[in-house]
């Protein structure tokens, strides 16, 4: 019993390893730091308790509620954006038709094409002069939309454009779907159900717990929205998409505030933690897991 | 036997995981020994020592250093020099080395970044100290405006070269509208006026109208007069041009909101929503590089740094440089890199001639005929003989360039703002927000900077020079 604990802590040491080298250390290295003024240049480096924390809050930087504003505006837009959409073109990739081989590697290709690649591409197709979306608004008499050089409209074309890449959370959706067993859904027919109860009575509530993981690391990932502002955006226009990770690597690797920046990143870590308690709490009364009983 | 080998295999695996922890460790203890083991050798065989320097740059930039070091070498046979190109995410990379405390001894810097925040905590030797006494180089052989100072006195940086704007424009586009070229001598620079009413006539709509005309469309235009200048630089120019500035003379003032400055940026508002013979912000990004825009006509002329004059020689069209137009005074404002030398080098005196090394003309020449660079020094720009070696008869210094971007950069030249605007940065990432509504005709520009003038006003920290 000995001897198989030693095996197993063995063979999980890189990887346990890695998460206190490379993980742990610096989350509590940077816990330290955001009660400090450290400036990478500065020689000196003095505890200044909470004034990182109350220089945030107080709004005395211009910075902070405006990107927090528009990182919750952007997780309010996408998260259910995403959750809907992959989960219906899941449900269609899980039907029964020729080449569903070939779709659903057409759904997953956009997720492995490198963030830069198609980020120019959504850049062409988003320009407001001769992008191909306001060409063809326009060819159908609806008019044209300034995308990501418009103050109110950067955050949704910047979600629309992050919808692209959703090949993964519909993956996940097709293995919780591929889960049900098939009698459940003979039941139904059986006693003359039709496609919505199904999707009612079997389907939703089967995978919810798929649904509630899918939610989570939605939620998780787009409150760390980064890699859009910095190709697209840059934060502009007028910082209306100047995302919470955005500004704070702005402000730890430009302005080289790190004390700062630590901070940010840790009330980043609470917010998302917040989060993540809450869709946890609310879980017990929406999402049903086989052999719990009801 | 089974028990023998799990055993074995475990201690396969110890071994492995002890190897991979040890290697790491080993490369800096390596790095530990080999600088003993030299300075070993250097008490044998005179000073034996490595200098780190630090660069980014496309590749045929870094070659010209490349080539310097070669010649650096072979002239200190016991200096080796290491190059680091760090071809992206510079500063991020350079911060990182700062906070490991694994700092180069020489660094390429950008004013607008970096540099000075370094600077500001004593991480620069002051250079003025070398040039004082170096036979060689002095401040006043060096190009106005190529150095970068802390405060007075306290050089941090020397630019390897200066860059200028200029007008850079199509030939064949104003043969076809029959318009006189824009002059290159600054004593017959066009006023801002005269400027537009060639704009105009060189902006044409897709009936091939141009903005004179009362029918022209400004929906529809094939061909610009004009980019806009919207970065920093490039309107720097027009603000000093026009008596204007960053901050106020005595550095307690946030400026761009007084009247020189506004009217300014008023002026190439103007140029995209009134005159429309400029394209809008968003209407700049189907512009293409200046050289490829000016080759397919999208603009006829283009404000835009001397560095265009290498990619526009190797495109196949009729182009030329004039002086930009002039609000008040000639004015054109100088960037440029710089090379500083860390406090934390154990050779400053080796570290000063390699610097001067790098600022060599001689090690450039590719690149200073290309037509991306010009030279550090100024005998290179007032002895003939050098002159002609990096502007006589070669593409990329067509016949404008003498008069419009040398004459110009030796007489009427404005240092960077980021070089004497102390917190740059910070009052930039609150005026360019603003600015785009100015560009975008949502706002003038009078409006846009007296908006954000308490908000810039509290990031003023003064000047440097």
């Amino acid at each position: 019993m000995r001897k198989s604990l030693f095996y197993g802590l063995l063979f999980t040491s890189p990887a346990i390893l890695g998460f206190l080298i490379f993980t742990l250390g610096p989350m509590i290295a940077s816990l330290v730091l955001s009660f400090t003024d450290y400036s990478v240049f500065k020689d000196r480096t003095s505890f200044i308790g909470f004034g990182n924390y109350v220089r945030m809050f107080s709004g005395a930087n211009d910075y902070f509620y405006p990107s927090l504003g528009a990182t919750f505006y952007f997780v309010v837009l996408r998260v259910p954006a995403v959750i809907v959409l992959s989960f219906l073109i899941a449900l269609l990739l899980n039907m029964n038709v020729k080449g569903r081989a070939f779709f659903r590697t057409v759904v997953y290709l956009p997720s492995i094409v490198p963030a830069v690649a198609s980020a120019m591409i959504w850049m062409w197709l988003l320009n407001p002069d001769l992008g191909l979306v306001n060409t063809l608004l326009n060819a159908v008499g609806l008019p044209g939309s300034l995308w990501l050089y418009g103050e109110s409209s950067v955050v949704p074309a910047v979600v629309l454009t992050s919808l692209w890449g959703i090949g993964g959370t519909v993956i996940i959706f097709l293995a919780g779907l591929s889960g049900i067993p098939r009698q459940y859904y003979e039941a139904i027919d059986v006693d003359g159900g039709g496609w919505f109860s199904k999707l009612r009575h079997i389907t939703v509530p089967l995978v919810s717990p798929t649904i509630f993981f899918n939610a989570i690391m939605t939620i998780i990932g787009s409150i760390q929205v980064f890699n859009e502002a910095y190709i697209l955006t840059q934060g502009g226009p007028n910082n209306k998409s100047l995302f919470y990770v955005f500004y704070l690597w702005r402000t730890g690797f430009r302005d080289t505030e790190m004390g700062y920046a630590s901070a940010l990143a840790w009330v980043l870590f609470l917010v998302i933690l917040f989060f993540t308690f809450i869709v946890f709490r609310t879980s017990k009364s929406w999402v049903y897991y086989e052999g719990e009983g009801r | 036997m089974r028990g023998i080998k799990t055993k074995v295999s475990g201690l396969i695996l110890l071994l492995l995981l002890a190897t991979t922890v040890l290697s790491a460790c080993t490369r800096s203890g390596a790095q530990l020994g080999e600088s003993s083991s030299d300075q070993g050798a250097a008490n044998d065989d005179g000073d034996r020592i490595t200098l780190r320097l630090a660069v980014w740059g496309a590749p045929d930039e870094v070659k010209p250093y490349k080539i310097a070091i070669e010649k650096f070498e072979s002239e200190h046979p016991n200096i080796k020099v290491e190059l680091q190109h760090i071809a992206t995410d510079y500063d991020t990379k350079l911060t990182t080395m700062v906070a490991g405390n694994d700092v180069p001894d020489v660094a390429m810097m950008e004013s607008g970044s970096i540099a000075y925040p370094l600077a500001e905590q004593g991480k620069f030797y002051n250079l003025q100290d070398f040039l004082a006494d170096d036979p060689d180089i002095n401040a006043d052989s060096l190009v106005p405006n190529i150095t970068y100072s802390l405060e007075k006195g306290n050089v941090i940086g020397i630019a390897p070269g200066p860059e200028t704007f200029g007008l850079f424009y199509n030939e064949d586009a104003f043969k076809e509208a029959g318009a006189e070229p824009p002059p290159s001598n600054v004593s017959d620079a066009w006023t801002w006026d005269e400027f537009v009413d060639v704009a105009k006539q060189l902006t044409l709509d897709n009936q091939g109208r141009n903005a004179a005309d009362p029918q022209f469309d400004p929906k529809n235009i094939k061909q610009y007069g004009v980019n806009l200048p919207s970065w920093w630089a490039s309107y720097s120019n027009f603000v000093y041009s026009n008596g204007g500035d960053f901050i106020s003379e005595d550095g307690k003032d946030f400026a761009l909101n007084q009247p020189e400055a506004v009217e300014a940026l008023q002026n190439l508002a103007d140029l995209v929503n009134v005159h429309h013979v400029a394209p809008s912000p968003v209407q700049s990004k189907n512009i293409p590089a200046t050289h490829v825009a000016l080759q397919t006509k999208k603009v006829a002329m283009a404000i835009d740094g001397q560095w265009v004059s290498s990619s526009l020689a190797q495109s196949n069209f009729n182009f030329n440089v004039g002086v930009l137009p002039v609000m008040k005074e000639p004015q054109t404002t100088v960037v440029c890199a710089m090379f500083s030398m860390f406090k934390s080098t154990e050779h400053p005196e080796e570290s000063w001639e390699l610097i001067k090394a790098l600022i060599d003309p001689e090690s450039s020449i590719d690149m200073l005929t290309a037509g991306t660079w010009m030279p550090a020094e100024l005998d290179w720009y007032t002895d003939p003989a050098l002159l002609d070696r990096w502007t006589k008869d070669l593409p990329a210094r067509p016949s404008g360039y003498q008069d419009a971007i040398i004459d110009v950069l030796l007489n009427h030249s404005h240092q960077t703002p980021t070089g004497y605007v102390k917190n740059f940065n910070k009052i930039m990432d609150v005026v360019t927000p603003a600015l785009d509504k100015v560009w975008l005709g949502q706002q003038s520009a009078q409006e846009a900077m007296d908006g954000i003038a308490d908000k810039a006003q509290a990031q003023v920290q003064g000047r440097r020079d």
